[in-house]
């Protein structure tokens, strides 16, 4: 049963869904809007499920005093911190959420983010050579498109912002429609296998 | 020589990457330190999103929605574009909503409007409103929604109040009066836009992308689906420029904004590194300045394209001397 039950509500509410797309009918609305219901009234038990997790992850770690678990302090800390913040000070301008949030959460972000631009040059000069025709190609590519994306190449010449959209338009725009072709087809068969019942692993592991 | 060279390259191959990382972040350092002047280029993506914009100017049954679905991280990209558009809307008396889905946006919307609005005489509920942050699950009845009633999908504001009863609302039902949809992300979310709000309503929907995520949104460029794009920091650069240029253009003759002209963008450059918002004609050199201080927060997606361009002369510097020390030390290991 512990198998089958999530196995039917699947099944049955997959197929309600296929049928909900292609009609129009009250009856189809209804249902639809009914779901949308059930959906606002989960979405807050997530965040509390979500927060119960990490509390459970992370409160193990520092119990035991697992590796690392400094870490875990500062992650339920800041947690702790920041949501207090909120919920007593409130969110507005000049708040201490937003001091948090521009002043530690920002920069952060933007410089895990940031640090791409290191990791690309240094690949760029360690790994990116001109080993076949084929990377040579990829090579002229990027150094065109990389050009085209600042003002220095349209400066050198007018061609290379015009090489660099005609990239972007006609060989990219190939291989990704021929991409996304390729995945819908797999989404389309996937989703087939699941609502059939053939396609199962998602249930987790077996009784 | 020839043995020193091979040898010099053969060393450079082995230089430590902390190096390189030093030389990138110099790079990108020195020019948001010290800002220069560097051309912008306008192009066709990010015109027709500001053509499409300007076109609402003064229209009370006309409103922009942005949709902001991102956090922190991709700022420095997105940020520009956002302010610069809000920019544009308070310049020119457009109806601006906003919104997002996650979290992490809720503080970066308010950010974007207060750092905006600074410099205007602009009024929440009246000028523009946030929709404030709704949750992730409820994305497609509220994006489905909109397209029959805006004030039933979103029912309330980011300060709670009944939408319906607001002034900004007179004239606004759904997407046939909210008729562009700028969604700003690090990902593909603009596709949900164009699947739901464009295809079943027909709202006109373009996007804000960090430069990484450009190739895999070009696809709906091309077909038309996205009515424009702003490309990564450039495309942020460029808005800046044509809101300058246009919006914010005063004189006897265009109190208010003067009207976008292909020929106007090309002629004129807009210094970075003036005090006041000052243009220069290419054609016949003349010089104007505005008196209008020149704000360093509506400059900053230009002063970042400096640094921007000295990271990419780096990174092909890097792979030309890669390669040049490749070829060499393959050569030398050839001849023993």
């Amino acid at each position: 049963m512990k198998r089958q039950i999530p196995l039917i509500i699947v099944i049955t509410l997959g197929f309600l869904f296929v049928l909900h797309s292609f009609s129009p009918h009250v009856v189809s609305q209804n249902f639809f809007d009914w779901f949308q219901d059930w959906m606002k009234a989960l979405s807050p038990f997530a965040v509390i499920l979500g927060i119960m997790s990490l509390f459970m992850v992370h409160g193990q770690k520092i119990s035991y005093k697992a590796p690392n678990w400094q870490y875990s302090v500062v992650t339920l800390g800041g947690l702790i911190f920041t949501a207090m913040a909120g919920f007593v000070w409130g969110t507005d301008a000049g708040t201490p959420y937003m001091w948090l949030f521009k002043n530690v959460q920002m920069p952060m972000s933007a410089t895990m983010f940031a640090l791409l631009a290191f990791y690309i040059a240094s690949a760029a000069y360690k790994a990116f050579r001109a080993r076949s025709p084929e990377a040579t190609v990829l090579l002229l590519a990027a150094i065109i498109v990389m050009l085209g994306q600042v003002p220095l190449g349209t400066m050198i010449s007018k061609w290379i912002p015009i090489t660099s959209d005609w990239i972007l338009n006609v060989p990219n725009l190939a291989s990704k429609r021929a991409i996304m072709i390729g995945v819908g087809l797999g989404m389309t068969a996937t989703s087939l296998k699941i609502l059939l019942g053939i396609e199962r692993t998602y249930l987790g592991g077996g009784d | 020589m020839t043995e020193k060279i091979i040898a010099f390259f053969d060393k450079m191959q082995r230089v430590d990457r902390r190096v390189i990382y030093l030389i990138v972040a110099l790079s990108i350092i020195i020019p948001l330190v010290i800002p220069f002047n560097s051309p912008t280029y306008t192009e066709e993506p990010t015109e027709n999103i500001y053509k499409k914009i300007d076109s609402f100017a003064g229209q009370s049954n006309k409103a922009v929605l942005l949709s902001f679905f991102h956090d922190a991280s991709t700022m420095p990209e997105l940020f520009p574009m956002e302010v610069s558009v809000l920019r544009h809307c308070f310049e020119r008396n457009i109806k601006v909503f906003t919104i997002c889905f996650t979290p992490a946006a809720a503080p970066l919307v308010d950010y974007a409007i207060n750092t905006a609005k600074e410099n205007y005489d602009v009024k929440s509920g009246v000028d523009y409103l946030n929709f404030g942050y709704k949750p992730g699950a409820l994305f497609l009845p509220i994006v489905l929604g909109m397209g029959e009633d805006i004030s039933e999908a979103v029912d309330t504001d980011s300060e709670g109040r009944k939408i319906k009863n607001l002034e900004i609302m007179k004239d606004i039902k759904n997407y046939d009066d909210m008729n562009l949809v700028i969604d700003f992300s690090g990902s593909g979310s603009a596709l949900s836009w164009v699947t739901y709000a464009r295809a079943k309503f027909g709202a006109n929907v373009a996007a804000g992308i960090t430069a990484v995520m450009v190739a895999d949104n070009y696809p709906y460029l091309q077909t038309g689906q996205l009515l424009g794009m702003f490309r990564g920091l450039k495309g942020a650069a460029e808005y800046e420029k044509l809101v300058d240029v246009f919006a914010s253009y005063e004189s006897d003759e265009y109190p208010n904004g003067r009207p976008f002209s292909k020929e106007v963008i090309k002629s004129i450059e807009v210094p970075i590194t003036e005090s006041n918002i000052t243009y220069i004609d290419k054609d016949t050199g003349v010089v104007t300045d505005t008196g209008i201080p020149s704000n360093y927060k509506y400059k900053v997606a230009r002063i970042g394209m400096n640094a921007q361009s000295v990271a990419h002369i780096m990174i092909i510097v890097f792979i030309i001397l890669g390669n040049i020390g490749f070829f060499v030390t393959r050569k030398k290991n050839d001849g023993l």
